[in-house]
């Protein structure tokens, strides 16, 4: 029999988010720094179950990802079925913040992915003090839609697999198929409108052009790392994001694509160790 | 006398064509999709009809204006690039070329985007197999 238990406990957490109590469900796995993980939109914390299970992080590093409400094991918040969910900037800055303080994590770095990339710009220029450092993955102030978003929630077209297959050209060519489609199961796993209400804050009201002045990486690194294959972040839309943050620390990844940390763990490590180190060396 | 000699990239655009017709006649899935996809490598086109998730023809149009579902338009040098064994960044998927205005997709998205993933798959048929 070939068995392996893994070091990922899961936990709900109840807290309230923007006056209402939500469930909120956790992963964690290590000791020490706390990072807190922030999902893409219309996906779940699963995407960084390969950080959580990798000792040379976890040796040094207590990682935390949450399913933000709505999405994977978390649900919505009661009275759900009788609303349109649409993320907004200060709801999602909001949800950050209680599920840290909630947790009562003391000055933890933090790494975002896509949506929770763009939220990590906007907890830089807004609470900098709460973070050690600041991981923005596939981060950009703004970019330029490429499909109308309607086609995400329809009742003529499927939900989940229209979300994967959207995506799934955003994943790069070289990324192991196993770790691309377990990628994109999840884009199929999401509830009706999830997606699209994600990508609300990230077309509509997260437009952050402008809006960055007097982020002080000095007090708070911040890193940003995005994938030459992301059509959707460009590689020139974070250097164009950074170059407008005195300080911030970019990378370009190669042979990656807009999911690093899911898509392809091992080219990923590559990059979020030296970053990983740095942060602990502060 | 009449020339019937093909210019040459008419001729280079026949051939990328006729080189994804012999790959895309062997696609099939098994999910109910009945469509019509007609592709334009440069001024070649080229007539798809998938009938219950199988590509049952892949022909050259026998007349102009061919009656079609969704036309994906492109040049044969950007359908060279997204169909290497490893596609460079930002020539790798259809919505890649369309954003950077290499690709145009025109007709009822609506069949298109039901059957999204059925149809990249499709497409990458016409990828060089790696070394």
């Amino acid at each position: 029999m070939n068995a392996a238990l893994e070091p990922i406990v899961g936990r709900y957490l109840s807290v309230d988010i923007g006056g209402k109590p939500c469930r909120v469900y956790f992963e964690e796995a290590g000791e020490g720094i706390p990072l807190v993980c922030l999902h893409t939109a219309g996906a779940d914390s699963r995407q960084y179950r390969h950080m959580m299970c990798d000792a040379d992080i976890t040796s040094r590093y207590r990682v935390i990802a949450f399913d933000m409400p709505w999405h994977g094991k978390s649900y919505p918040p009661p009275g759900w079925q009788d609303e349109e969910y649409r993320l907004s900037t200060e709801r999602y800055v909001e949800t950050v913040m209680a599920f840290c303080q909630a947790l009562a994590l003391d000055r933890p770095a933090l790494i975002g992915c896509s949506i929770g990339g763009r939220i990590v710009l906007q907890l830089a220029h807004q609470h900098a003090d709460h973070f050690r450092a600041l991981i923005g993955v596939e981060a950009a102030d703004f970019q330029q839609p490429w499909y109308d978003t309607s086609w995400l929630h329809r009742g003529d077209v499927h939900g989940g697999e229209v979300c994967a297959a959207l995506v799934s050209g955003l994943v790069a060519p070289q990324s192991p198929a196993v770790h691309r489609h377990e990628t994109l199961w999840q884009y199929m796993q999401g509830g009706p409108g999830v997606f699209r209400g994600d990508l609300y804050f990230y077309r509509v009201d997260g437009d952050l052009r402008g809006r960055l002045d007097g982020i002080r990486t000095d007090r708070c690194p911040l890193f940003l790392l995005t994938g030459e294959y992301d059509f959707s972040c460009t590689p020139e839309d974070t250097l164009r994001t950074a170059a407008g943050i005195p300080g911030a620390q970019v990378t370009i990844m190669r042979e990656l694509g807009h999911f690093p940390m899911s898509e392809n763990p091992q080219q990923f490590r590559g990059y979020i160790m030296p970053v990983l180190d740095a942060i602990a060396g502060l | 006398m009449e020339n019937h000699a093909m210019p040459a990239q008419d001729a280079s655009d026949a051939q990328l064509a006729h080189r994804f017709r012999s790959r895309v006649l062997l696609f099939s899935r098994p999910r109910q999709v009945d469509m019509d996809l007609l592709l334009r490598v440069g001024d070649a086109p080229l007539l798809v009809r998938i009938r219950d998730g199988r590509v049952e023809t892949a022909d050259a149009p026998g007349a102009p204006l061919p009656s079609c579902d969704v036309s994906l338009r492109a040049t044969a040098a950007a359908w060279s690039r997204f169909w290497q064994a490893v596609p460079d960044a930002g020539w790798h998927d259809i919505f890649a070329l369309s954003k950077r205005g290499e690709l145009s997709i025109e007709g009822n998205l609506k069949p298109l985007m039901a059957h999204l993933q059925f149809v990249k798959d499709l497409l990458a048929t016409g990828r060089e197999v790696q070394a």
